[in-house]
């Protein structure tokens, strides 16, 4: 039923998006994998890349969820104007993301001057990792979370309240679970994007060993070879691999066994 | 006229007083319902049944007026009681069954945040009875999915019972349902009603509707109420289109006797095979197949409804010889109308008879208002309602 013509370019494209993952694999020094991957020079930024995609995430799901609702049940003209605005960061290459957290958060930004006086600096903490993972992964929750809002719609919260469920009961019970497919999606995402975020942070956080180094400032740092060997930067892209595709995994059977 | 409507407030459980435009509808009715009491509101698509209905459970605002439940506002100037602490219930067309809860996580959801507020352990208990009730014992760890139309309309109806409203709202609740189900749901619906005493209002298109569940009938029209009262008074003087082509059938509002439906002026109609069992809930039908006359039940006469189409009365100018009908009387032609499908002859009776013929047919047989004509049905061409 498709065209043949089609397979040619599918083909290209697939292998596009495969080949250079074989490549990386072809150039893996397999014998010293462990020493490299247990090193601390490895070790640190994933721990660190963990730890700050996962509170990320956490903000996300915290912050995320209640603006899809709000997003899914506004009125179309103020809804399209609210997706519009959580659209742009998602669009905006991530480096001018970073600029554009500098210039609010950062010395002699509009709140950055105002946090300084108040004895807090933000850029270049662990704290800022985490703003910058959030302000990148955020939209794809948004979006992910208020489009299975939409597909739910409302009826089924009317008939619960014509049951007498009060708004929270409503929420908490119905409307939640009627998203789950979405919540689940949008988490995985958020994660995902938070974990090989990149360019913001690199502005806005720094590179800093321990405290903002995160794998993919770790892999940039290895690659660029600064007494590194690139056999450093390969074996941590790997690594981000495999977290990747085990969290794909994990998702893809929780996902299977509640479907079936 | 003010003094009906100040009885009316004292006596109803419901009264609603409701205006709306939106666009280039506008809703204007004003209605009452008494405690126990079921109403139908009959109306053609866009005649703003719904509408009605969502103003009433808090799910729309009005531009002005009030509804009132038991003597306390939930609409009114300044005031809108949100829909879930109203105790007005609403079952709809589709079931709309939270389809991550099983069948008796559905009731029990009623039963935790209704007018209950039992806790887990006990409206999982109640819920399961609940189930009992409505036919689906054994179905409640079901997800919606693993259920036919009728068995989550029935889940439906249970929950929406369940949730102890003090006016259930049904919205077409048979519209979705096959032919072959909605009779069931529908004699479902009046015994759980009248078992539970609830106060009910009917939205439906189908004359059926009103004649088995309600007591009284409103008809709604364009927006505002043209037609109120009793089902059979309604449609025996259709005030408009749509109520005439509701009252296309015959309907005859009498008691059952002997698997049969006797009218007020005594006439008696049999009716087809299938439906005698409904005439005849206590004991299996015991007629007497040869019998004329029905012997009168011992027990309080059991109220049904004969329904049966104008094309399916045979006019004749002579008593009929030949037996296979069933169903032989004499009238006198009230009335000639023209009909949606021929010549509609109004004949005399309580209630009256229309039967349908075509123009020839009236011409051949020379009819006249005041010609005294046999009419007959054939058994089967009648079906029969218990009410």
């Amino acid at each position: 039923m498709i065209p043949r013509l089609l397979y040619l370019p599918a083909s290209i494209g697939l292998a596009l998006l495969v080949l250079p993952l074989a490549g990386l694999l072809l150039k893996v020094d397999w014998p010293a994998l462990p020493a490299l991957l247990l090193s601390p020079e490895a070790l640190q930024p994933l721990g660190l890349s963990l730890a700050t995609a996962s509170v990320s995430t956490l903000l996300c799901l915290l912050l995320g969820v209640p603006l899809a609702v709000v997003i899914a049940r506004s009125k179309p003209r103020a809804a399209g104007l609210l997706r519009a605005l959580v659209t742009v960061p998602l669009v905006l290459p991530p480096l001018v993301g970073g600029i554009a957290l500098l210039s609010l958060l950062g010395r002699g930004g509009v709140l950055g001057n105002t946090l300084e006086l108040a004895g807090l600096r933000i850029p270049f903490t662990t704290a800022a990792v985490v703003i910058a993972q959030t302000f990148v992964a955020l939209p794809f929750l948004v979006i992910a979370v208020e489009g299975a809002l939409r597909t739910a719609g409302i009826r089924y919260e009317r008939v619960a309240a014509t049951l007498g469920a009060g708004r929270g009961t409503v929420f908490a019970r119905i409307t939640l679970p009627l998203v789950g497919p979405g919540l689940l999606a949008g988490t995985v995402l958020s994660f995902a994007r938070a974990l090989g975020e990149f360019g913001a942070t690199a502005l806005f956080a720094g590179n800093q060993v321990g405290v903002t180094r995160t794998m993919p400032l770790a892999i940039y740092t290895a690659f660029n070879g600064s007494g590194v060997t690139t056999d450093q930067a390969v074996a941590l892209s790997l690594l981000l691999i495999a977290v990747a595709v085990i969290i794909l995994v994990l998702v893809g059977t929780r996902r299977a066994s509640v479907l079936s | 006229m003010t003094a009906t409507v100040g009885q009316d407030v004292v006596t109803a459980l419901l009264a609603a007083n409701l205006q709306l435009t939106r666009g280039g509808f506008t809703l204007d009715v004003q209605l009452t319902l008494a405690p126990g009491e079921v109403l139908a509101l009959l109306g053609p698509n866009g005649s703003g049944k719904s509408t009605v209905l969502d103003l009433l459970a808090g799910l729309a605002t009005p531009d002005t007026g009030t509804v009132t439940l038991d003597g306390e506002a939930l609409t009114a100037p300044g005031r809108l009681v949100a829909p879930e602490n109203r105790a007005i219930g609403l079952l709809g067309q589709e079931p709309l069954l939270f389809p991550h809860l099983s069948a008796r996580a559905n009731v029990a959801f009623a039963l935790r945040f209704g007018e209950a507020r039992l806790n887990a352990a006990s409206a999982r208990v109640q819920a399961d009875r609940w189930l009992d009730r409505v036919g689906l014992a054994g179905l409640g760890n079901s997800l919606p999915g693993a259920l036919s139309g009728g068995q989550q309309q029935r889940v439906a109806l249970a929950r929406a019972l369940a949730a102890g409203p003090r006016v259930l709202l049904l919205d077409e609740p048979m519209a979705a349902l096959d032919a072959e189900t909605a009779p069931f749901i529908r004699q479902l619906i009046r015994e759980q009603l009248a078992e539970t005493g609830t106060s009910a209002i009917i939205v439906t298109h189908d004359i059926v509707d009103a004649v088995v569940l309600a007591h009284r009938v409103a008809v709604l029209h364009h927006g505002a109420l043209i037609d109120e009262g009793t089902t059979a008074a309604v449609l025996a003087a259709p005030q408009n289109p749509f109520v005439a082509a509701l009252a296309g059938v015959n309907l005859v509002v009498g008691t059952a006797q002997n698997g049969a439906v006797v009218a007020p002026d005594g006439r008696t109609f049999w009716v087809r095979p299938a439906d005698t069992a409904a005439l005849s809930p206590a004991t299996p039908a015991s007629a007497t197949p040869g019998a004329e006359a029905p012997t009168p039940a011992a027990e309080a006469p059991t109220p049904v409804a004969a329904v049966f189409r104008p094309a399916s009365v045979v006019v004749h100018t002579e008593r009929p010889h030949h037996a296979s009908p069933r169903n032989v009387w004499s009238a006198r032609v009230r009335a000639i109308e023209p009909g949606t499908g021929g010549v509609r002859l109004r004949t005399s009776g309580d209630p009256e008879v229309i039967a349908e013929l075509t123009p020839a047919a009236v011409a051949d047989l020379g009819l006249q208002v005041g010609s005294t004509v046999w009419l007959s049905v054939k058994a089967t061409d009648v079906s029969a309602y218990r009410r």
